[in-house]
């Protein structure tokens, strides 16, 4: 019987029981020090994030100014081969249906932003989908 | 294509200037000091875009941006080429997004020999990411009133009798 009970020991709570403060003191303890721990890491990657976004803000200008120097040439571009491709369509006026506008009532030297396919419509089907699809690329 | 003949484009003369010809790890590497440098000029050509929302209205504006971060880049390249193209290097290699944590130590280098050759402080991390107030001589651009129509329904005088409600109101809260 004796030798039973030497082997066979079943783990039991300390004599009393588990002192509870012990186990929720450390229950808080743990999960400030993780929460702290949480906040730094939050911290540092929010600055990372923070600094990176101010870096392209700050070229953001030099790259939009040249974006719309090319912008503006690839528009007189294709107005230029629209008006060269249409010139034997009888009644055709570039950039609207027929002489058909598209807004009446807009002034004329309103600069409408062409649709990005509208945009391409001259370039090769390469060039096109190298462009739209340029989140697939990167 | 919806841009007729009427519209005026700038020809391609006007519009050509001389780019500059970098890439992008260059450019993030040399970001802090270029917007510090070109602060006017930034500022300037992205209030025209802002407040005229018209490509063709700030194509000055555009090029005063571009010529001063040309010279801003020659002035580097003249003053500290090799702490600059050392923390380029280090920013184009040290991760996929050209985060710069880990470039703290060429950076320091970069940014003291900036401070001693052109005495430009690289400002703080946060410092484009911040609202600044921008004071320009540009005029305001005029203001659309509010639209007036010959035609519209006229309203009632202002002082036209409202009487109670007859019935009281429909109101139902609680019973």
């Amino acid at each position: 019987m004796a030798t039973a009970e030497a082997q066979c020991r079943q783990d039991l709570p300390p004599p009393g029981g588990y002192k509870r403060w012990a186990l929720f003191g450390g229950y808080l303890a743990m999960t400030a020090g993780a929460g702290y721990l949480y906040y730094l890491n939050c911290k540092a990657v929010k600055i990372t994030d923070l600094e990176i976004r101010s870096a392209s803000l700050a070229i953001y200008p030099m790259l939009l100014a040249e974006r719309d120097r090319e912008y503006l040439k690839q528009l007189r571009r294709n107005r230029d081969e629209e008006n060269e491709l249409m010139r034997n369509v009888e009644g055709w006026k570039t950039g609207t249906w027929y002489g058909e506008p598209i807004y009446h009532t807009q002034d004329k030297n309103l600069l409408i932003n062409p649709r990005f396919q509208e945009y391409y419509v001259h370039a090769s089907y390469k060039d096109y989908t190298n462009r739209a699809h340029i989140g697939l690329l990167s | 294509m919806v841009i007729s003949n009427d519209v005026i484009l700038p020809t391609e003369e006007e519009l050509t200037v001389q780019e500059v010809p970098l890439s992008g790890p260059t450019l993030k590497a040399g970001a802090f000091h270029l917007g510090k440098a070109c602060e006017f000029e930034n500022n300037e050509f992205i209030l025209c875009r802002n407040e005229l929302k018209d490509p063709r209205a700030c194509i000055n504006e555009g090029k005063a941006v571009t010529s001063c971060a040309l010279n801003f880049f020659r002035k580097i390249k003249k003053g500290c080429s090799g702490e600059f193209m050392q923390y380029v290097n280090c920013l184009d290699k040290s991760s996929p997004d050209q985060i710069f944590t880990p470039c703290r130590k060429t950076q320091a280098v970069f940014d003291k020999c900036v401070k001693d050759n052109f005495d430009l402080d690289r400002p703080p991390y946060d410092y484009f990411a911040r609202v600044h107030v921008h004071k320009t001589e540009r005029p305001r651009p005029p203001v659309e009133a509010p639209a007036v129509y010959e035609d519209a329904t006229p309203g009632l005088p202002p002082d036209f009798p409202r009487p109670e409600a007859k019935y009281g109101s429909r109101y139902i809260f609680m019973w």
